[in-house]
């Protein structure tokens, strides 16, 4: 008799545990695709400083104008891109076009020292690094899900309820590093 | 344990007796507690010039619930200033938690390199390019001349005329009750001795055991689930039953040599004298503005 009250005892807690677990795969699930948001809001909040920039190389040389199409053209990619992995690449591609339009107008002392042009820099090494903030926040929420889904107990209850590993946003080397929009 | 919220609640439970959500390794290693709005690590202000920034800043924050800080370090151990910023300002909690309405100004001595990081509350307040034009025009001239005083005061006068000039006087309606910490800390104490020195005394070995299982059972409701608590409860039985016998132990032994325990005659004395109350738990994503001088 004493045996089975223990075995019932043992049943109510294992099933105690899995609720705890479950209930934490859900949330951490909520809390990624929140990161993801939040993500997504600055990517928005760079997208609308663009065109601002582009318009300080406004008829300047043909250098200039060349890589602005080009910041034009990654911007829309992005814009048009609809899945994770898809706006992850483009805005790689997007990151890449902008840094080459800065170096050129860095190069301008008629553009680089106009306050304008220095408030519109510092938004955006600002926005640039609000990027990197959050994808690094997006980053360590997805591991903990993943060392969750792969990690002894909790594993058991990820492939009951099939909780699956979520993919890493993996940046560019160094683009995780903050603003090379330093101006 | 992977969410903030259960990280939170493991914390404090095994707070008192071990930090054991030891903080992930990152280069960024924290410079100390915060022992008021100004931090002053890298020791460049003298006393006078601390306080009268303490007052300022810690009056503003009366004024605002803003929690404006300012925190100085010798250096950043190798790290970008960006992203120290953002574990510190994470770590000591700047700005109150329902509004992230905080701002640090951190200034790394060695590496001569300075940054506003604001909190997500504030950044409507105060853009990227006024943080820019501040550290640019006010802090850098000042600090090439190693006016850091001079520089920093200044700049503290700029943010708080900023970050007031939208906010014309927020009703203080609703202000969410701040945990303090202290206050925690002198309950924790005072309970703790309470309960020993009557577990001590009595004859009983069960009381401690329904004190844990009803401690950990209002702890459980508090978490908002009777699942909580009834785990809560069977985790926290053991807890009380153990408790119970090392102070009876030690009480008993105590009789014996007439040495009591520290925790046997009541209550310690608490209160912290400085006014600082701690941060209030908001963080930060990233904006704001760094610079060099």
């Amino acid at each position: 008799m004493k045996k089975l009250n223990l075995l019932i005892l043992l049943v109510v807690l294992i099933a105690l545990w899995g609720i705890l677990s479950y209930n934490n795969f859900v949330r951490a699930n909520k809390a990624v695709d929140n990161q993801w948001a939040q993500v997504e809001n600055q990517y928005q909040r760079r997208l609308s400083l663009i065109p601002n920039l582009v318009n300080t190389v406004k008829g300047g040389s043909k250098q200039e104008l060349a890589f602005a199409k080009e910041v034009t053209d990654a911007r829309a990619a992005f814009a048009a891109a609809s899945t994770v992995d898809a706006k992850a690449s483009a805005a790689s591609n997007l990151e890449t076009s902008l840094g080459r339009l800065i170096a050129v107008i860095e190069a301008n002392p008629a553009i680089a020292t106009v306050p304008l042009y220095q408030d519109l820099s510092a938004e955006l090494a600002g926005t640039e690094n609000r990027i990197a903030v959050e994808r690094g926040r997006y980053n360590d929420n997805v591991t903990q899900i993943n060392i969750a889904v792969r990690t002894f107990p909790s594993n058991i209850i990820a492939k009951t309820f099939g909780f699956q590993e979520r993919t890493l946003f993996k940046a560019e080397t160094g683009a995780e590093k903050t603003p090379e929009v330093n101006f | 344990m992977f969410v903030n919220n259960k990280k939170n609640f493991i914390a404090t439970l095994l707070g008192a007796v071990i930090l054991l959500t030891a903080s992930q390794v990152f280069a960024y290693t924290k410079p100390g507690n915060p022992t008021g709005f100004v931090n002053d690590f890298a020791g460049i202000f003298s006393a006078e010039q601390k306080q009268s920034l303490e007052t300022k800043l810690s009056a503003y924050e009366k004024q605002s619930t803003n929690e404006v800080s300012v925190v100085t370090v010798k250096n950043l151990d190798g790290d970008y200033i960006e992203n120290y910023a953002v574990k510190l300002f994470k770590d000591f909690g700047i700005g109150k938690k329902d509004k992230n309405n905080g701002l640090l100004l951190l200034i790394a001595l060695e590496d001569r390199e300075m940054r506003i990081e604001i909190g997500y509350g504030l950044e409507g307040e105060l853009t990227d390019a006024q943080s820019a034009s501040i550290i640019r025009n006010v802090l850098t001239p000042a600090f090439q001349k190693s006016d850091y005083y001079g520089g920093v005061n200044e700049a503290t006068d700029l943010i708080i005329k900023k970050l007031s000039g939208e906010q014309v006087n927020i009703p203080v309606s609703k202000q969410k009750v701040n945990i303090n910490f202290n206050l925690i800390f002198f309950l924790f104490f005072f309970v703790f001795s309470f309960l020993s020195s009557v577990l001590a005394k009595s004859k009983s070995w069960w009381a401690g055991g329904i004190v844990g299982a009803l401690c950990g059972g209002l702890f459980g409701l508090f978490l908002g689930s009777w699942i909580y608590s009834l785990v809560m409860a069977l985790l926290f039985t053991p807890i009380g039953l153990l408790f119970d016998y090392i102070v009876s132990k030690n009480y008993k032994k105590g009789q014996r040599t007439g040495v009591y325990p520290w925790w046997i005659g009541g209550g310690r004395s608490g209160g912290s004298g400085s006014g600082f109350g701690g941060f209030g738990g908001g963080f930060s994503g990233g904006g704001g503005s760094s610079g060099r001088w």
